[in-house]
């Protein structure tokens, strides 16, 4: 029981960075990517190659991961610099199917649909972080850090900027904000962290295959972002926590087959981002447009 | 012989594709909304019609039953889903968000009711008979070669020559100029919406005869349709034809050359190609960014 917790807990953290590090592209950047999981996999893959190759020092892998997410996010960066809402939405769709095929098909390095096994259990400076509260320990710390970056940097002229674009490239762009540098950095700062976050769910899970990286994980760490509150600090957090918990609480339900939880889950998530589009667009922890 | 095939099945599906993304171009030309639960649209009056003629209802009627289940739907989409929406913000991605919703909710009940699995309907006209030493072609072929065209013409007549056509035209130039001429936009809308939605039958009821259906067809065909709409020129019905035909047919020819499993993703190839290069796609007018 507490193993499965600590489990939940981690995983908890680990999907925190994941929709903390999307809030940026849409939350601040106004970038609506449905695409997110493919850096997530992205960092993943790398993060298990490293473990399986060279080292499986979690800062390493950590950073190899954020360094490859990081460059592929030119792919995300290209399409949004050159065209904006609906089309944006339909490049981030084809580029996440597109991935899938190629994270299927580049056996090599991804290991198809095997996926990678036996990553080894991930240590930090050489010291072991392999056991279920260490390694929380290490994911939450990651995420603190993620956390105060993320403030920093909203707080600071490049954050600002970021929103005046959000809000309006027209005038941003009038005031004197390179426009393509600010959102070349943003999607490259989001993809990362979720690189990053690719590589602690590797060392977690100590497998990864392409199932973990599909459309339905996009969706689904965007449903956290929405859910939680576009635009907000903490939002992104309750979301992935929320969304976390119900399969888990769903679990518990003895009149529900467990062969069924899944289409449950995505039963209840689904209408809860259409409910909450019509009543409460910015989301549980998102003010009211009128306040703001 | 095997290129001719994969032409021939690639024209097929690319038929089924170019009804769904007139449908979608349809609506989004007329309303401006980006009715992603198009491909939701479609799932359900594909498993209406396999659940139906399932059943034992005689086949033209189970049409007419799925006919209802998809305007049904599209209607009850653009009266509960919407228009409260627009009501209060009308932001695009809001919208997008709320029909994404839709489409999760409308496969995870398919899988609920119906189970993972594929389900289809066989008939007659689905079996193959040889044509020539070595190609095969389905009489099915024919039915939806006829009946795309039909119906695509149908369409095109109705735009350019009924008055409620002429109304909808309108609506996507001018929503203000429209109520000023004393025509309800609200109402049109419903027009495209169950216009639209009537549009994915034909390609519902052919998938479930060919290739059969699962829950996460809707996914798939939104996917589809949205790529096509955006090749072909968003909002330009004529554009949306000629690209679901395009992706059908790529689909298909590039399993001459690579695995199967590039098959789908070089429609998105084509389709990313076409956002970098040409946003405003085969036929349609350039588009401010």
């Amino acid at each position: 029981m507490t193993a499965y917790l600590l489990n939940l807990a981690t995983l908890s953290a680990i999907f925190g960075i994941l929709a903390v590090s999307l809030n940026v592209l849409v939350g601040y950047a106004g970038i609506f990517s449905t695409a997110h999981a493919v850096f997530f996999g992205l960092g993943a893959y790398a993060g298990a190659q490293l473990a399986l190759l060279v080292t499986p020092d979690v800062l390493a892998a950590s950073i190899v991961a954020a360094l490859i997410a990081g460059a592929f996010s030119l792919c995300l960066a290209l399409p949004a610099l050159r065209v904006r809402g609906e089309y944006f939405v339909a490049a981030s769709l084809g580029l996440q199917m597109l991935a899938i095929t190629v994270f299927t098909q580049a056996q090599d390095v991804t290991g198809g649909l095997g996926g990678l096994v036996g990553i080894p259990p991930p240590t930090l400076f050489g010291l072991d972080v392999s056991s279920g509260p260490a390694f929380l320990v290490v994911c939450l710390a990651i995420l603190a850090l993620c956390l105060v970056g993320i403030r920093v940097l909203m707080r600071g002229s490049f954050g600002r900027s970021l929103m005046a674009l959000r809000d309006s490239e027209s005038a941003a762009r009038a005031f004197g904000k390179d426009v393509a540098r600010l959102k070349t950095l943003a999607v490259a700062v989001g993809c990362s962290l979720a690189g990053v976050a690719g590589a602690l769910f590797a060392f977690q899970e100590a497998f990864v295959n392409v199932e973990s990286f599909t459309l339905e994980q996009s969706i689904l760490v965007l449903a956290m972002v929405i859910l939680g509150g576009v635009g907000t600090l903490a939002g992104p957090l309750i979301g992935a926590v929320l969304l976390l918990l119900l399969p888990a609480g769903l679990s518990f339900l003895p009149f529900i087959p467990p062969t069924d939880i899944g289409s449950v889950q995505q039963l209840i998530y689904g209408l809860a981002m259409t409910l909450l589009m019509i009543f409460r667009p910015a989301g549980l922890a998102g003010r009211p447009v009128g306040q703001r | 012989m095997l290129i001719v095939q994969l032409l021939l099945s690639g024209i097929q599906t690319g038929l089924i594709y170019a009804l769904t993304a007139a449908g979608f171009a349809l609506i989004f030309g007329a309303t401006r909304i980006f009715h992603v639960a198009h491909g939701a649209t479609f799932a359900l009056a594909g498993y209406a019609f396999i659940e139906t003629a399932g059943a034992g209802l005689a086949w033209p009627l189970a049409c007419l039953v799925s006919l209802v289940v998809a305007v049904g739907f599209g209607l009850a989409m653009d009266a509960f889903v919407y228009r409260p929406i627009l009501r209060h913000e009308g932001s695009f991605f809001t919208i997008f968000v709320a029909a994404f919703g839709m489409v999760v909710v409308v496969q995870s009940v398919l899988e609920l009711a119906f189970g993972r699995s594929f389900v289809s309907y066989s008939s007659p006209l689905t079996r193959a008979a040889p044509v020539l030493p070595g190609l095969y072609l389905a009489p099915v072929f024919w039915v939806a070669v006829a009946v795309t065209i039909a119906l695509l013409g149908l369409t095109s007549l109705f735009l350019g020559r009924s008055r409620a056509g002429i109304g909808l035209r309108a609506l996507s130039e001018s929503p203000e100029l429209l109520r000023a001429f004393g025509l309800s936009a609200r109402r049109l809308s419903a027009l495209a919406f169950a216009l639209g939605s009537a549009l994915v039958v034909p390609g519902a009821v052919l998938r479930a005869a060919t290739s059969g259906l699962q829950p996460s067809i809707g996914p798939h065909v939104m996917l589809i349709s949205l790529a096509a709409s955006i090749v072909g020129g968003i909002g330009s019905l004529r554009g949306a034809v000629l690209a679901g035909l395009l992706l059908g047919i790529t689909e298909a020819l590039v399993v001459s050359v690579l695995d199967t499993q590039w098959s789908e993703a070089a429609g998105f190839v084509l389709l990313f190609g076409f956002i970098l290069f040409r946003p405003s796609g085969l036929l349609g007018q350039p588009v401010a960014r």
